[in-house]
Order: structure tokens, then sequence, then C-alpha cells
């Protein structure tokens, strides 16, 4: 559960003549977006500037530049600029990693090599492995060993550590590792260590398992640190000279990087800790689409990022979003869900949890061996991109056939600027589809949809169903260019009767940027039976993680209104692998916690697994903090109330196909004139640059007073 | 929610398993959700007026929904039962498997991560219940076996199978194999060297183990009663039968979403395209007859070598594997059983055939496996079977090797070919009680025309994860010493094989029951096509001091603070190593995988420093 640190209100000091506002940037593949949002007015802009991957802080400076000009805002009146980026992750993906040295316990040098023993493929005899990300001539084995309880068995070799070190900066090693055997128990031998490497190099990133990543089991653990030491040097490099550029435009505001699990650090810690930040652009979509869908009422939410490759789900509940513990980074290439674990690097920090599949607008429909029709996993991606782009794509997709439906507007897509081929669509559903499965245009256009939207579902039900809710409790919010095209259809499909689709759906990360609360992670693994004994610890052990949340939130006290620590424990019975995260019910005499943890777990265990068993006694392994400091937010402006006559926005009608009804004539709108309060009865299409949304028939579309769509059944309206 | 913790609470409360049995179903909680939400009817709910199938349609879009709907069903089963299962074989190796049979036991669909369960399954379950008699089937009940002789593989492979009733119609049956780490016998994790199979543990006959969703007390504790660490078995059990309740209320829920008759009718056009494509790729590979054979160490009894040998026939788009030339079975544990030697050959076909082909009945319609009863590759009651997965992983690589010339740029050399089967135990001096530990380890894996071998891997049908030192060292009174690649222990190759690994284990003050149940000490690894054969296996006691090399095949009881070190053999090569491209050879040299001597030895590098 959750305590709550009240503080006197913000200290927002700017004097009313500068208009303040907060800026967050997005670097996505092709794109980078910009939000900026005036404190005082909440009026959101978005801006959107080519990426330039060679040089990313480029295209960074570019979008604050540009944000800041079409909203006539002054450098030093930025109050707070927070960035997503994806520099770790393209670093582990090519392969462009700094050369790093490990230093470990004797016997274990091969352990980010040796991994899990297992093969990704299970029937390639032609797959080879990902190359570790240290190479074995920098491994080095030191004399030192620890026993499972911690207690030192063999003294850390000093003089055998530092010839160590010599060698290894002598052969042009930036970045080193120190991951000895059970050290998240006793960290005795690595803070040696770490002491010796920074005398010996005191120009070197140190990376130190149990600070990175204090839990056991050792092969994550080391790849964590080892993952952060490889991109140390270039995230601190790139941190450096964005810190530099903002300077130099006289932008002066605390500078914020958006971690892997949603919430933001400060850029001088990312430095140190830049394994945090490594899947910042996913968990920023996750966090705006929670924080849209709560500013209009829903707290539980199943989000819905359908890009040109892939398409993202995650789950937000009571308006948090769902973590995992471990995930793999620099996998080469997409694999299905259930398969190629050990295909990247584990990491092993918390993570918003999302199942990504292969349907994005770009997924390839077509036919196998077999003659079964199918979509995904592979993509046209943007080069050469659907058939309808007319730039050399020939096999049809997604978008070809959300635009032989109807779906799309051929003259408006990205606002106009590029004009979308329906002929060429047809031809390559007709071709590679259609006739192959003796179907005709429509149905087979229809077809490539529906398949592709199964794969939507598995993913969605993995992320509700399997993990034991019920989808029809969540609202699904769908952003991304394509998420609103098909969110109606899937809502209908899983029995959701809320789909909310915000403002700028195709921006909607960037904007997401604007909305995040500042969030420390504390983990300490504490293995204990769960008895009257072990409550002093975990009392303990939570109070030391308060202080040292607090000491890390004073940093920031300039941004937060409000502190929450969200404290967990992670629990399983006696000789299970997998823990069950159970929230702390918080201070209480201790015999009624012991209780209450129990209870709360038994009840996780029943609903995970359908039983709960007497004999068998609770393990603690786990305990968990989140420190969140809550960053007010800006309240956004409102549009102008309409008068229930949205003909005003109507851009005219065209053919739209629906499994089902057959072709409707449905009429098009032009969202940018949607008022508050309309309501847009389906069928119908709502455009706007970055996106359309599609309104089923049976369903309507109600503007909110922000702007945000939200589509719900007529029935139920 | 029900809050159950404040009374008694039985695995699953009366009320439950009362109304459960009426619905065909274990559990309450998710019975409710099925009721209350019926999440899935859009279908039916929209009024399709009559089942496609019914009306002789095939929709294209319809099986591809159904197909990803199926597939979920066994995946969740498979997630449910590796996060409630205790033993760190099933949760954290993966060592089970998971699927959906129709009322006529054909598979339908399969989730696994370990390839050893391709075939298994699909034999277990038809026979198991043909043996317990289809009729005698309940709503509610569940049949556990591990029987070798009925379709089973060795006894720490128990299977759970449990009838899916809609509308008091029988739909099929879901069904979850387990490795469990012990079941009792002659020695720790029931992995020893033994003559016959009542030494390797209790043998479990197609039996009843629940009725009316509800575990029987009475054999479980007899189960229970005849196997070492019975906590953590038994909570094994549980999260199988978890996994078939989630199974069974899933199918439900798919029924209900595409109706019952269209369910079917795809199902079987599902088992058809497999067939189809299996028979496409067949199609494409070379006819003839192609042989091999090979030797194992010994069995485990007596010095003398055991032969293998097996032939490929492809004719009429029929792939057959013929193993009638194999020696008697031996008293023993080296002996298959057949549906051993099945999967092993239906591993290497699944390798030779498109990889997105599924898994299902459709998938074995074309494939052979001819063998005589009593034969090492088909063995027949009473002898032992403990050691059957090293026959099969033999047979995996000797297939490839008969393979070699007709179908090159598909096949490989061999792997490590073994298993490694390494158990320990005995009392905890710490905790007093009693326990197994079961373990695998990986090395390397052959090469192929196009690539080197991979380093440290599982190979073939096995795919199982190693486990933490930390957490070994954590749960069992032993220490790791080493768990490293062995430098030259590859086969030599233009594109070489992969290192093997060494582990070395000790045992801190007790006297451990250690044992091995592998091969290739004797006979190591080959290559292909010129290349050379990696370093066989060691198996040393003492391996710092005096050294001792143990046999493949054996149990020992170690002294205090006795160390073993067990050391797995490279994968063969493939092609001429003097052929290798220099910047390998050097590249190998740099990282240390290759000593300086093994570069000019072995690779014809010239002399350097």
């Amino acid at each position: 559960m959750t305590n709550s640190v009240q503080r006197p209100a913000s200290s927002s000091s700017s004097p009313a003549t500068v208009r303040a506002c907060r800026i967050g940037i997005d670097i996505g593949g092709t794109f980078t977006d910009g939000a900026i949002v005036d404190e005082a007015t909440g009026k959101v802009r978005i801006v959107k500037v080519l990426t330039t991957p060679r040089a990313p802080a480029e295209g960074f400076m570019t979008a604050v530049d540009r944000a800041l000009e079409i909203s006539e805002a002054r450098p030093e009146s930025v109050t707070m600029l927070v960035h997503a980026t994806t520099i770790a992750t393209n670093a582990l993906i090519e392969g462009k990693t700094a050369r790093v040295g490990l230093i470990t316990t004797r016997g274990f040098r091969d352990i980010l090599e040796i991994g899990y023993q297992i093969r990704p493929e299970l029937y390639n005899i032609n797959q080879v492995k990902l190359s570790p990300l240290v190479e074995r001539r920098f491994r080095y084995e030191i004399g030192e060993r620890l026993d499972a309880q911690g207690r030192v068995l063999e003294p850390l070799d000093q003089v055998g550590l530092r010839a160590a070190v010599r060698e290894l900066k002598a052969r042009g090693v930036e970045a080193i590792v120190i991951a000895f055997l059970h050290s998240y128990l006793n960290t005795v031998h690595e803070d040696i260590a770490e002491r010796i490497v920074r005398e010996e190099m005191p120009e070197a990133f140190v990376s130190v398992s149990s600070h990175v990543c204090p839990e056991f089991r050792e092969y994550a653990r080391t790849s964590t640190a080892a993952v952060n030491a490889a991109v140390m040097p270039i995230v601190a490099r790139y941190l450096d000279q964005l810190s530099c550029s903002l300077v130099r435009r006289n932008i002066r505001a605390p500078f914020y990087m958006m971690q892997s699990s949603g919430g933001v650090m400060k850029a001088s810690l990312a430095k140190a800790r830049p394994v945090y930040i490594v899947e910042s652009g996913p968990a920023a979509g996750v966090i705006a689409a929670g924080a849209f869908a709560r500013s209009v009422g829903f707290e539980n939410i199943i989000s819905f990022d359908m890009g040109g490759t892939t398409a993202k789900v995650g789950v937000v509940q009571e308006g948090l979003p769902k973590l995992s513990p471990e995930y793999e980074v620099g996998r080469k290439t997409y694999s299905p869900i259930g398969e190629g674990k050990g295909a990247g690097y584990p990491v092993r920090t918390p993570v918003i949890d999302l199942v990504e599949v292969g349907a994005g607008g770009g997924s390839l429909a077509w036919v196998d061996s077999g003659g079964a029709f199918r979509v995904g996993p592979e993509s046209a991606g943007s080069e050469p991109g659907p058939a309808c782009y007319g730039r050399g794509g020939h096999r049809p997709t997604i978008t070809d056939a959300n635009l032989v439906l109807g779906r799309l507007n051929s003259d408006f897509f990205l606002g106009g600027e590029m004009r979308l081929d329906d002929g060429a669509a047809r031809r390559a559903i007709n071709e590679h589809v259609a006739k192959p499965l003796g179907l005709d245009l429509l149905t087979a256009a229809s077809g490539i949809l529906d398949v592709g939207n199964a794969g939507m579902i598995g993913a969605m039900r993995i992320v509700s169903v399997q993990r034991g809710y019920d989808p029809r409790e969540f609202a699904l919010v769908a952003f991304g260019g394509a998420g609103p095209l098909h969110a109606n259809a899937l809502a209908k499909e899983l029995g959701i009767d809320v789909v909310v689709v915000p403002t700028s759906p195709g921006v909607a990360t960037a904007a997401g940027l604007l909305l995040t609360d500042i969030k420390h992670e504390l983990v300490a693994t504490r293995r204990m039976v769960l008895s009257s004994e072990a409550i002093p610890m975990i009392v303990d052990s939570f109070s030391e993680f308060n202080e040292r949340a607090l000491r890390m939130l004073a940093e920031d006290r300039d941004q937060w209104s409000e502190v929450t620590f969200l404290r967990s424990i992670e629990m399983r019975y006696r000789g299970q692998s997998h823990e069950l995260n159970v929230p702390f019910p918080g201070e209480m005499a201790p015999h009624l916690l012991e209780k209450a943890l129990r209870a709360s777990f038994s009840q996780k265990h029943l609903d995970a697994f359908g039983y709960i068993s007497e004999q068998d006694l609770i393990e603690i392994v786990n305990l968990r903090m989140s420190a969140v400091g809550h960053v007010p937010s800006v309240r956004r402006d409102v549009l102008g109330v309409g008068n229930g006559d949205i003909g005003r926005a109507q851009k005219g009608t065209r053919d739209l196909w629906v499994r089902g009804s057959g072709a409707l004539q449905a009429p098009f709108y032009d969202r940018y004139k949607l008022l508050a309060a309309d309501e847009v009865p389906g069928p119908a299409i709502i455009e706007e640059i970055d996106s359309s949304t599609l309104v089923l028939p049976g369903y309507s579309a109600g503007v909110q007073a922000e702007g945000h769509l939200i589509i719900r059944p007529l029935s139920a309206a | 929610m029900r809050i159950q913790n404040q009374q008694p609470s039985p695995l699953i409360d009366p009320e439950i398993s009362y109304r459960a049995a009426k619905l065909h179903e274990g559990d309450l909680r998710l019975l409710r959700r099925v009721v209350r939400s019926q999440i899935f009817n859009c279908y039916e709910k929209r009024g399709t007026p009559m089942p496609r199938a019914a009306r002789g349609e095939f929709d294209p879009v319809r099986f591809e929904v159904i197909r990803s709907a199926l597939l979920a069903v066994v995946e969740e089963m498979g997630a449910t039962l590796r996060r409630a299962a205790y033993s760190t074989n099933i949760k954290t190796r993966g060592d089970f498997s998971c699927a959906f049979f129709d009322s006529e036991c054909r598979a339908v669909v399969q989730a696994f991560a370990q390839p050893s369960h391709l075939g298994s399954l699909a034999h277990i379950v038809p026979a198991a219940i043909e043996k317990y008699g289809r009729e005698r089937l309940q709503p509610g009940d569940a049949l556990l076996t591990n029987d070798p002789y009925t379709g089973g593989v060795h006894l720490n492979d128990i299977t759970l199978i449990s009838p899916v009733f809609i509308e008091d119609k029988l739909f099929g049956y879901v069904a979850n194999i387990a490795h469990h780490v012990d079941v009792g016998g002659s020695t720790p994790g029931s992995i020893g060297v033994s003559k016959e199979i009542f030494q390797e543990g209790i043998i479990i006959p197609p039996i009843r183990f629940m009725q009316k969703g509800n575990i029987d007390p009475n054999v479980f504790d007899i189960i229970r009663a005849n196997i070492r660490g019975e906590r953590e078995v038994s909570g094994d059990f549980r999260a199988q039968s978890a996994a078939n309740r989630i199974g069974a209320s899933r199918l439900i829920e798919l029924a209900d979403r595409f109706g019952v008759a269209d369910s079917i009718y795809y199902m079987g056009q599902l088992l058809e395209y497999t067939d189809r494509r299996v028979s496409s790729n067949l199609s494409t590979f070379p006819e003839g007859r192609y042989h091999a054979q090979c030797q194992f160490d010994n069995d485990g009894n007596t010095d003398e070598p055991v032969d293998l040998s097996l032939t490929v026939e492809i004719a009429d788009g029929i792939f057959t594997v013929n193993f009638e030339a194999c020696p008697a079975q031996r008293p023993s544990s080296l002996n298959a059983t057949f549906s051993q030697t099945y999967s092993a050959v239906m591993y290497v076909v699944k390798c030779l055939i498109d990889h997105d082909i599924p898994v299902n009945d459709g998938l074995y319609r074309q494939i052979r496996v001819k063998t005589r009863p009593g034969t090492i590759t088909h063995a027949t009651y009473p002898t032992a079977v403990a050691a059957g997965w090293e026959v099969a992983m033999h047979i995996c690589d000797l297939i490839f090797k008969a393979l070699s010339e007709a179908m090159p740029e598909r096949t490989i050399a061999c792997t490590k070919g073994i298993v490694c089967n390494l158990a320990f135990g005995g009392i905890n001096p710490t905790s007093g009680e009693y326990f197994t530990y079961y373990e695998t380890i990986a090395g390397g894996c052959g090469a192929t025309a196009a690539n080197d071998g991979m380093d440290a891997v599982q190979a073939h049908f096995q795919n199982t994860e190693n486990a933490p030192a930390e957490e070994v060292e954590l749960y069992y009174p032993v220490r790791i010493l080493r768990y490293e690649l062995i430098p030259d222990s590859e086969g030599p190759g233009k594109q070489r094989g992969g290192l093997g690994i060494r582990r070395d284990f000790l045992f801190p003050g007790w006297n451990a029951s250690f044992s091995i149940l592998s091969d290739r000490a004797i006979f190591p690894p080959w290559g292909l096509a010129g290349g050379q054969p990696a370093r066989a296996a060691k198996y040393i006691l003492d391996p710092d001091g005096k050294a001792t090399e143990l046999s493949s095949k054996t149990t020992i009881t170690l002294a205090p603070n006795a160390v073993i070190s067990i050391q797995t053999p490279g994968g063969g090569g493939y092609g001429n190593p003097h052929d290798r491209d220099p910047k390998k050879v050097s590249e190998d040299l740099r990282q240390q995988r290759i000593s300086r001597l093994r570069a000019e030895t072995a690779y014809g590098a010239e002399k350097g420093p």
C-alpha cells in the first residue's frame, strides 16, 4: 500500500511574467516528437522532426527549438525537460557497445557466455549465439569467495585484482563490471574491488553488480551490470552533449530521463544507471495512456500502441502500470510469444510489462505453403512500405487493407503529405491473398484485418486473462499511428465497452513525457521464511528504504509536491522459484502484519494457480519499493463546447466496408473541428494528421472536454 | 473474491468441487469467471445462423483465428504449470509440455520448450486412455501415468490427462507431462544404473488420480510415500493439476465462442493443413536409403560398448527410420522406450522441414519409425529405461550423420551427444531433510556447412536451462567451484564445433550420493565432411588431486569435501580444419577458446610467439 508525505505547495517560483512551460522529447526510429505544455494555460503543442540517427542530439535540439518557437516561449521559461530515447537499445541491437572488462569470481569467467545454456530457437541447426557483451579476453577471474549465507570463505585477492585492472586499462577497456558470487548478500568484496578499480583507473566507467541489481541469481545480475557498463560511456557522452547544448540555449531547467519502469530520473543519475532507461520509449507510451485515461475517469486500462511494425499491449491497474522484474534486450529479430528466451541480454530492472506482437500497419499478409492465411510477423517497414505507398512495395499489408476497406483516406494520409495509391493496394491484395484463397477482394481485405486482429487479441489475452484479469473491466486506450483504426473492433471482440483515443494519438508518447512522476526503485533480496521473526526485518528494511528514498527524492524537491512509497514483498512457497508480488499493507502490530501478509499471499496464489498449500512455508525473497515524487500535473486547456451539430466537422462521405454489415456510406470528420460534448455516431471515420479513428456501426464516439474521444456502444450510451 | 485463509483450506473447497463436477471443471474461481463473463461469446451472440462447418464452407480467416486461440490455450497451461511448480527442473528449466487432444485422441495443439516431448505425449495419451477405458472417464476425472511400456518414456516423466466435456459430450483431453526430480528407486533422482524397471522407481499405470476435480488422497499418499523430496514433488503434482484446470476451462470458453461444431471442424482442418505442409516438404527430400552406426561407451553394468545403427528410407513421400538392426535390450538402464525413439526421430524431422509447421497429429502422418520390440530402441518389460534419453540423443546425431551426404546443407556434425543426467542427494546436514537434486549440463553444438557450432548449449531435443549457482548453493549443501568453457574441446573443422563445459561440485562435510547417467567418455562426437571429432566427455573425481576418471554411468558415495568435475564434450567440426578462415582461427586464439598449440596443429596456423 502507500504512505504519503505531504509537502507545502510546490515552490513554483517563476515570476508571473515568464510563461513557464515543460517540454517532452521522444526520439523514435523515424521521427523525433516533441510536446510542450504551457503551465499557465495548459495548452499542449506538438512538433515532429526527422530523427538524426548518427547524431540524435541534433534532432533533439531541433525539436526543442521548434517547440519553443511555436509556443512563443523563451528558453529560460522551461521548468522541466523530460526525454525518452532508444539510444541504449539501439547500441545493444547494433552491437555498438563500449569495450568492457569483467572482474568476477574464480571459476565463473564464462557466466555471461554460458547464460541459460539454451538455444533460443529449438529447430534451427544454423543458429548463432549472440556475442557476449564482454569479450572472453577481457574477463578476469579473481580469487575470492562468499558462501550462500554471505560469509567470506576466501578473502579477496587484492594484488591479483590490481594487476587485472592494470591489464584491462592497458588493453583499452573503457568500462569495468564487478560481479562476484553471492554479492547480493554481502557487498564487501565488490566494494573493495570498486575502490581499487577507481584508484587504478579513475577514468573508468564502473558498474558494480550489487549496486545495479542487488538480487540473487548470478547470471541475471551480472548481465544487468554488463548491459549497464556496455552503454554507460555512450549514454554518458550523449547526455553530456545534450546538457551542454541546453545550457548554450540558455535552458537550465532540470533535465530528466524516462525510465523503463515509467518514472523519470535525473539525467545525471541516468549516466550512472543507464540500464534503467533502456525501454524508456515504450514505457512513456503506457504512462501517457494511463494519464489520459485517468483524466477522463478510467483507472484500469489496457494500453494499445500500434505502429508500423508491431503492436504493444500493456496494463494499467488502479492508475499504476503493471511492471515486470526482468526482460531481455538486444534481440536481433522479433520472436513470437513464448519463444526466443536467451536471444537477448537479460536485464533485471523493473520494466513496464508489455507484450509485443508482429502486427503493425506494415505487417505483410501472405498465404503459406499449406494454404493458410497469415499476417506478419514480417513487415514491409517504412521502406518499401505498404503497396499503397507506391515506393516499390508490391505485397499487401494491414495498411493496404485499411485503405481498400475505406478506413484510410488516400488524400489525407499524414495530413495529405503522402498520397496513397488505392489501385496498388487492390492489386496487391488480389494477387497475393484473394486469388490464392479464392476470396473476393473485400473479403480478403477484411480477412487481413481479422487475422491481424487475432494476433493482437492474443496479446491482450496474455496481459489480461492469463494474468487473472477480466478485460471487460478495463478501458482500451489506443494510440500510435494505427491503433485508433483497430481499437473499436478489438474492443468489440474482447467485450470491452470503453475505448479512449487521446488527442494526437500518433505522438501520444511525447505528450506522456509531460505527465510522468519522479521515481526511484529500491530492491533487496532478504530470503526468510514468513514468521514472527521475519517481521522486524521487514519493518527495518522498509524504514531504511524510506530514508534512502527521501534522500534521493530530496535532490528534486522543486519538482514534486507529494511523495508516495509503493512497498511490496515478493513471496513464494519455499521451494518454488517464481515469486508473487504482494503489497505491503503498512505499519501495524507484528502479529497482524504477519497474518495480513499470509492472507494476501494466499489469495494471490489462489488467484494465480487455483490452490493454496497449508503444509508449505511461505518464503520472503525480495523487498521492493517504488518511491514516487508526484509532479503536479498541468491542467490541460479545454475545447469549446459544441452545439450538437457535427456537420461543421464533416469532410464528406465515402464507402466503408465492415464485416457483417457490408458496404456502408460513412461520413468522415476533421477531428480538429470537433468540439467538446460532440457525439459522432458510427459508422464514421475521424481524421487527423497523425492518425485516423474508426467508429463502428452501433458505437458512438463522444468528444471529451480536453479533446479525447471515448467510443462506447450506442446501447450503453 | 473469496478469502479462504481463515478456515482450514483444502486444495479446493468442497463447494467448488461439487459445482465444478457438475460443470466439468475443477475450479470455481475460473468457473465463475466463465459463467459470469462469457468473455468470448461474441460470435455466437452475434447470431451466426448456422455453423459454417455444417454448410461445408471453409473460411480461411476463421481457421486462422481458431488456430491462434487454440495455441493460446496450451500456452496458458504451460505458463500456469511453470509458475506454480516447485522444482527447479520444471520452473527454471522448463522440463514439461502441455497439449490438447480431440475426442479421438489426436494431438491438436501442443506447447513446449523441450522438443523431447515432441512425440511422447502423442503416444502416451491415446495409450493411457485406451488402457484405462474411455467409457469409464467422468467429468472432473484425471488420469496419471508414467508407465514406460504404455506409451511412456522414463519414470520421471509423469503425465496427467483430463477429459473435457461440453454438455455431457466428450470434447477432448488436456494433458501435460512434467519431469519430476525423483520417483523413488535405488538412487536419488531415480537415474542410476540398474537392471530392471523396479529399481528405477514407482511405476504408475494409467490410474484415476483426480475425481470431481480433487486429487484422490489415497493415491497421492501411495505416490508420495515412494518418492524422495516429498514436499517438492507434491507441489509439482498440484501444479500439473492447475494447468489442466486452466486448459479445460479455456477450451470450454473457446467452444462457446466459436461453437462446438465449428471448433471441431477447424481442428480437423488444422491437422489436414499440417499434413499438407509436411508432405510438400518431404517431396523435396532426395529418395534413397541412408545408413549410419555408432556406439555407446557401455551400458553401465559391463564395459562392453553398445551398438546403435539405423537406416533412413525416403520413398514415395514417406520418411522412415528403420531401427530393426539394433541389438537386443540389455538388463541395464541404457534402453529407450518406443516413445523416446519416436520423439528423437520427430525432432530431426522438425529440423529438416519448415520451422513454422505446427505440432499436431498432422505432423506425424508421413513419418514411420520401425523397431523390433525387445531392442535398445524399443524396450519391453521389465528392463530398465532411465538412460533412454541418452539413446534418443545418439539417434538424433546419427540420423543427421546418415543424411549428411544426401542433404549436406541440412545436416549438423555430432553435438555434445549426451543428455548428461546428474543427480545427487542424501540427508542434508543442516536441515536433516532427505533431498535430491537433478540437472543436466550443456556442451558444444555440432558445426554445419554454414556455421560454427554454438558453445555451451543444450543439444537437439534437450533445451533445459541451468540452475544458477547461487540458487543451488542456497538450497542444497553443495558448492559450485567452476562453471566455465573448456578451451580446445571443439571439433576442429572449416566450421568448428562448439566448446564443452566444465562444472565442478564440492560437497562440504557430508557423504553425498552422486549419480552420472551419461556417455561419450570413450567415443567422442564426430565431425562431418572432413571435420574432426571433439574432445570426449570426462567425469573426474578429485580433478585437482588424484584425478580419478569415472565411468559415464555410475553412482558413487563421496567422502566429505570431495570434488566431482563434469566436463562435457564439444561439438564435431564440419569440413577440413585447414580450410578454416585464418581470421577465425586467430580470433579463437585471441579469445582463448583455443590454445596456440591447437591453432598450429589442428588448423595449420603459422607458428607464433
